[in-house]
């Protein structure tokens, strides 16, 4: 029984010491990017293997989700006869929910695990050791780019994903089932405000950005510089940003929409 | 001996285990001193302990007159850039070219030109022979050309002091009579103070001009080679000649072989 409270203590002072490591590193590599050539070449590179290289996962997880919300939207609205609205449905919910919620999960899985298998392995090689040998600073030249990369991506993903999805919907819903293009568009301007319901979608997107790039790069930062290390570090990346997504996802769409 | 490094009562717990229990040392200035002592008594430790990447529980590393156990993490980043460290691994940055890995300390720490940065670069990879390798990605180098780039990039920035944690290991003989061979002269070229973590006992004996080493926390054993070799402690005598038993035994503990075999 004591055993067991002590393992239990002893998990709770390391998981409330990992929060504050966490908190500590993030404000460091937040204000770890400087306004030098140096560092904004280095955080093009960054948008280019985190954001650019996500494009493909993301335009064609688009345009797929976009056609399967519009073949179900399609079955379920004629039942009403109000097919006509499939425009509005298709970009309400890519707009509001699915595009920065599924931009985020991919983004988690693609690009949150290499960042996180990349930082964990300059630390397992001693790059990072080397680098604060050197008198300089790794959280500022290696983690502050790769988060603020994230930042920047992940919002600009989610609209691209968004916006192909409304093409998909539209091949789907009017080139295929033949509702009528005028009606798909015109309900869609009607219905889709940009303040309540774009705005608000990219300001989810925004949190999930900074959520997923700071779990990634603080568990590759944070891992046991093994191989086993590396792979139970990638892993949690997945899963706390997944998690952390689903569940900030509820809690945003409850302040943002619960008044609409 | 005007000492460049002095350790005095050096503790240094990790987690359970202690790994120095009140050591004390003197690294002299300008000289190649060699850190030795069995497996896992903590030699790299010390180099990361002196280089600020751990601090000590208690005990004071003087380093050029500073207390690096004191350091901030901003006095720590200052005083790296009077030290180069060779990492076993060579630690290169793998995204980078042979040319840039060594330019990287420059690029970060001086506004030098481009044409300087590169002649110096040249320079320095010349001095380790690798001069005509300067556009190879590190997957390109073999073991010993990787630890020879990376002892060009340790000395980029002429620091006063260079760490060497266990150059030798793992490498043939060719590869190993280079590092050796390099280390020395470089020493003397740059005069640099050198500080030597290494296994490879008749290597390290043949250059260094002081030794040190470590056992059970402290230091057993310090001063010339010559001395060393001439001392009178059964465990300086056993790590040096490589016996397989002696004060650190054979067996790792157990019960009588009688008994276990009886049951």
């Amino acid at each position: 029984m004591l055993d067991f409270l002590v393992r239990r203590g002893q998990s709770t002072i390391d998981f409330i010491s990992s929060l504050g490591r966490a908190g500590i590193f993030f404000v460091r590599a937040v204000v770890g990017l400087s306004f030098s050539l140096k560092s904004l070449s280095s955080l093009l590179k960054q948008i280019y293997y985190v954001g650019v290289l996500s494009l493909v996962i993301i335009v064609i997880s688009g345009l797929f989700i976009g056609m399967v919300l519009a073949l179900q939207g399609y079955t379920i609205l004629i039942d009403y006869g109000s097919e006509q609205a499939i425009g509005q449905m298709v970009a309400l919910t890519l707009v509001r929910e699915l595009g920065p919620v599924v931009a985020a999960l991919l983004f988690a899985g693609r690009a949150g695990s290499a960042l996180t298998a990349e930082i964990g392995l300059m630390k397992a090689t001693e790059q990072l050791s080397s680098m604060e040998m050197m008198g300089v600073d790794p959280i500022k030249r290696v983690i502050a780019p790769r988060l603020w990369a994230g930042f920047i991506s992940l919002p600009l993903l989610a609209a691209i994903f968004s916006a192909v999805g409304i093409f998909g919907g539209l091949l789907v819903g009017v080139d295929w089932l033949g509702v009528y293009e005028g009606s798909f568009w015109a309900n869609m301007q009607q219905s889709v405000n940009f303040q309540e319901d774009v705005l608000n979608g990219m300001i989810k997107a925004v949190v999930f950005g900074v959520v997923c790039t700071w779990i990634a790069v603080f568990q590759g930062y944070d891992s046991v510089p093994t191989s086993e290390g590396i792979s139970i570090a990638t892993t949690k990346t997945v899963v706390y940003s997944s998690l952390s997504v689903l569940g900030l996802d509820f809690i945003l769409t409850a302040v943002m929409f619960s008044s609409i | 001996m005007d000492s460049y490094i002095t350790v005095n009562d050096l503790h240094f717990t990790r987690g359970h285990r202690s790994i120095f229990s009140g050591a004390n040392l003197k690294i002299p200035r300008g000289k190649v001193t060699a850190i030795m002592g069995p497996s896992g008594t903590g030699k790299t430790t010390l180099l990361r302990l002196i280089g600020g990447q751990l601090k000590p529980t208690k005990g004071d590393i003087i380093l050029d007159g500073d207390n690096v156990a004191h350091f901030n993490r901003k006095q720590l980043f200052e005083v790296r850039k009077k030290m180069g460290m060779l990492f076993q691994s060579g630690a290169l940055f793998s995204d980078l070219s042979v040319f840039e890995n060594v330019a990287f300390p420059l690029r970060e720490h001086t506004k030098l030109p481009e044409d300087m940065i590169r002649d110096i670069v040249l320079m320095k990879l010349n001095a380790v022979g690798l001069r005509g390798a300067r556009d190879l990605m590190p997957a390109e180098l073999s073991g010993g050309m990787t630890r020879r780039v990376a002892l060009a990039r340790s000395i980029a920035l002429d620091p006063d002091l260079v760490l060497y944690d266990e150059p030798f290991a793992g490498q043939d003989p060719i590869a190993m009579g280079v590092l050796v061979q390099l280390i020395r002269l470089l020493n003397d070229a740059l005069d640099l103070t050198s500080v030597l973590v290494s296994h490879d006992i008749p290597e390290a004996l043949s250059i260094c001009d002081h030794a040190v080493i470590l056992a059970d926390g402290v230091v057993i054993g310090e001063g010339p080679p010559d001395e060393l070799k001439q001392s009178g402690s059964p465990l300086v005598r056993q790590f040096l000649n490589g016996l397989p038993d002696g004060p650190v035994p054979f067996h790792y503990p157990a019960n009588k072989f009688e008994t276990d075999l009886i049951g």
